[in-house]
């Protein structure tokens, strides 16, 4: 029996005890204070939980079920009737197709991304830490900040990447309409790769050097060691940043700051290939006006993101290599 | 159950007090929320005003304190926040609001104050003194411009008149607008053709922007001018397939398509015409004499910025509507009725009013403010008599209360741009357009009843 057993039991045997005797205080047991601190601890997270995730989803959920649009006084219960409109409306099934587009291509180009620039920085070379701190530094940017200078350096007439192309004899394009501005979107996204890099980076640091050294004794090549040793001890990392970048670019609100008119009505003017998921949600919520079937749009949404989760943990469950201590599970 | 003292909290009885303890810090958090004062008005009393920045300078705020006793406290104006606080049971006291698309729209859902007694009772704000711009403010339960005051707008402008840039103009040797008579909309179009400069792919001087305040309003206004009407009767439903709007919708998708000024397809970075015409790359500019303001204030610009009337259709009617009439009106759920009123004279019949007539931003919208407009210099004097005859061909178009104009501009920019590339004709695009905004309206006629 260990001391916080015995505690426990004498505490409950106290309290039993106590309460024969009337007009007498209980001693409390440790058990009893270490459960009223954890909770005490733990209380303001899940208020924070249930006032501020919880109880929006459930109301967003009622809303869901009604024709709800904030000021009418004729608003009603629909039933599922928000759902089998979504499941009919084009608008959805396309704005999902692109959202599904720009996650397989951007997920996979910024990990890479990342991870080769975690590799180069990773290596002894001069003013290293200068390096790192200049490709971190675009992920600090606040985005609103950085869709008004993209905005600005894409515009067509103005724009620096136009007076770029100028200097090569080449005709300026217009980059922040149809169909180069799925292009600019995913730089925006490649750009801020530096949050994979500083990732990627404490992940490679992890790597035990004599692993690396035993595979170049036995004759493998650099490309071969990355490939077999660091990529597999990589793998949890690696695994991580795809469900969170497919979460974040699902939910992704980034053409929002490109959009020349950044309001309501501005956001349904935004070329189709940047008219992502999100952006067909906030267009429903804030310009048409519909908040019931908005809401309709964002829980499916939320199931669906549950379901390409567990889709992707099921699919990598045999290729993610966790490194854990066989000891740890005695 | 009852609760023994000292025994340990079970996770049940613990998420139980949790959700109790959310559910009183959400009622404490709704108490909290936006909380206005009540009572009648009078020194001290304190009014919520949703509003821009713009709108309400922190010196504004002082001297309104300072002049009749009240303390403003501003929100910023956001729908959604609106919506919030109204559907909260505390809504603000005073609420910006664009006259000609926002009056039908939330005075049909009967959350606006009937201001009518309180203008009968106005030494300040006299019916007889109002221009007839404020009767955008006007819904009589079927139709804009009649019935009952549910605002007033702070100044206003004719939305379909333009700016032109003479030495633009001078540069590409092509004549003047004729100073007091239209245009017709396809000569503007062929001049904005003209006076378009490019290189290598990059429009250096754009001849010409026509987009309105919102581009369904202005299309209301095209449809008119070209004799017809947007909306039917009753206002619950659009019919662009009838030979008018047709061919209002044409003339703009013709504009888009030429790229000869900013639109969806080709969007200006600024969101707005001022700083294009400033870096005279703009040569015709539509916006009303508001667009003076900033004009004004650049010396070199002023001399060579001129007014011109409203363009009308060829063989059409003479109007010139203001499609916006932006100003404020008070929810018939304010607690603080009387004190917004104050706020409400203040603003747009007190100090506040005589600043904004004599800045240029606007035409003020009390007749008896007229003499205030600036009228200094001689380019002033010439903007002036352009403005003044053109009063006489202003006309109300009344927008429908079953949608709002972000709702049916939201319909439009999803559904025209196919038209303005070329892949789709205005024929086909007229069609959807009908099906798409039809749906949204009979949605609204639902909830209105």
């Amino acid at each position: 029996m260990t001391v916080d057993q015995i505690s426990s039991v004498a505490g409950r045997r106290g309290s039993t005890q106590a309460a024969g005797r009337s007009g007498t205080r209980p001693p409390t047991s440790i058990a009893t204070r270490r459960h009223r601190a954890f909770y005490l601890f733990a209380s303001p997270w899940i208020a924070g939980f249930v006032l501020l995730t919880i109880a929006p989803m459930a109301y967003a959920l009622w809303l869901s079920f009604t024709t709800f649009d904030g000021i009418s006084p004729r608003w009603h219960y629909v039933g599922f009737g928000n759902y089998r409109e979504l499941f009919a409306d084009s608008q959805t099934w396309h704005s999902l197709g692109r959202t599904g587009l720009f996650a397989i291509t951007s997920v996979p180009l910024s990990i890479v991304a990342g991870l080769g620039l975690a590799v180069l920085v990773n290596r002894p070379i001069k003013a290293r830490g200068l390096f790192r701190t200049l490709l971190y530094l675009p992920a600090v940017v606040p985005p609103v900040g950085a869709g008004i200078a993209f905005k600005q350096v894409f515009d067509q007439n103005s724009g620096a990447a136009n007076g770029v192309l100028n200097l090569f004899g080449i005709d300026a394009l217009g980059w922040l309409a149809d169909p180069y501005a799925r292009y600019v979107l995913i730089m925006t996204v490649l750009w801020t790769a530096g949050n994979i890099m500083i990732i990627s980076l404490a992940g490679l640091q992890d790597v035990p050097r004599e692993l690396l050294e035993a595979a170049r004794i036995d004759g493998a090549s650099a490309w071969r060691s990355f490939r077999s040793v660091t990529v597999p001890l990589l793998s949890p990392v690696l695994l991580f940043q795809t469900v969170t970048g497919v979460i974040a670019s699902v939910q992704t609100i980034m053409p929002l700051l490109l959009a020349p008119d950044p309001t309501p009505a501005g956001i349904t003017a935004l070329p189709q290939s940047n008219h992502l998921y999100m952006m067909h949600v906030f267009a429903e919520y804030f310009a048409f006006g519909r908040y019931g079937y908005a809401s309709a749009l964002l829980w499916v949404l939320f199931v669906l993101i549950l379901v390409v989760t567990g889709l992707i943990f099921r699919a990598t469950s045999g290729v993610v290599f966790y490194n854990v201590d066989p000891e740890a599970k005695k | 159950m009852r609760t023994q003292a000292g025994a340990p909290l079970s996770r049940r009885r613990f998420l139980a007090l949790s959700a109790a303890g959310a559910a009183t810090g959400a009622a404490s958090l709704s108490g909290c929320a936006m909380q206005v004062s009540n009572g009648v008005s009078g020194p001290g009393e304190t009014v919520t005003v949703m509003a821009t920045a713009e709108d309400l300078s922190p010196e504004l705020i002082k001297q309104a304190q300072k002049d009749i006793g009240v303390k403003i406290r501003t929100v910023l104006f956001s729908t959604s926040k609106l919506i919030a606080m109204m559907t909260n049971g505390n809504p603000p006291d005073l609420v910006r609001g664009i006259g000609a698309v926002d009056a039908p729209y939330y005075a049909a859902r009967g959350v606006m104050e009937d201001l009518d007694p309180y203008f009968a009772k106005s030494s300040v704000l006299r019916v007889d003194d109002l221009d007839p711009v404020n009767d955008l403010w006007r819904y009589d339960g079927r139709s804009q411009g009649k019935g009952p005051r549910y605002g007033m707008a702070k100044d206003f402008s004719q939305d379909s008149m333009f700016w032109y840039n003479t030495a633009l103009f001078d540069q590409a040797g092509v004549d003047y607008p004729p100073e007091l008579e239209p245009v017709t909309y396809e000569e503007w179009l062929d001049t904005a053709k003209r006076l378009t400069r490019r290189r290598k792919g990059q429009t250096t001087v754009f001849g010409g922007s026509y987009n309105g305040v919102s581009t369904i309003d202005m299309l209301a206004g095209l449809t008119v001018s070209a004799g017809g009407s947007l909306f039917t009767d009753d206002f619950s439903r659009v019919d662009f397939t009838s030979p008018e709007a047709r061919k209002a919708l044409g003339w703009y998708i013709e504009y888009c398509r030429t790229k000869v000024g900013p639109s969806i397809v080709q969007p200006d970075p600024n969101a707005w015409d001022g700083p294009t015409f400033q870096a005279n790359r703009l040569a015709m500019s539509n916006s009303g004499y508001w667009l003076g303001g900033l004009i004004n204030a650049d010396k070199k610009l002023a001399p060579l910025a001129r007014l011109a009337p409203a363009p009308v259709f060829q063989g059409g009617k003479r109007i010139s509507p203001c499609q916006a009439g932006t100003g404020f009106w008070i929810p018939s759920k304010s607690h603080n009725k009387d004190a917004a009123w104050r706020v409400f004279e203040w603003f747009f019949g007190e100090a506040p009013a005589k600043a904004r007539a004599s800045g240029g931003w606007g035409i003020p919208t009390l007749k008896s403010l007229r003499p205030l407009m600036p009228a200094q210099e001689s380019y002033q004097k010439r903007v002036l008599k352009v403005q003044e005859a053109e009063l006489k061909h202003y006309s109300v178009i009344a927008f429908t209360p079953y949608a709002t104009a972000d709702s049916l501009l939201g319909l439009f920019n999803q559904i025209a741009p196919a038209a303005m590339n070329g892949e789709m004709s205005v024929d086909i695009l007229a069609r959807r357009l009908n099906s798409a905004m039809n749906d949204q309206l009979k949605r609204g006629k639902e909830q209105v009843g």
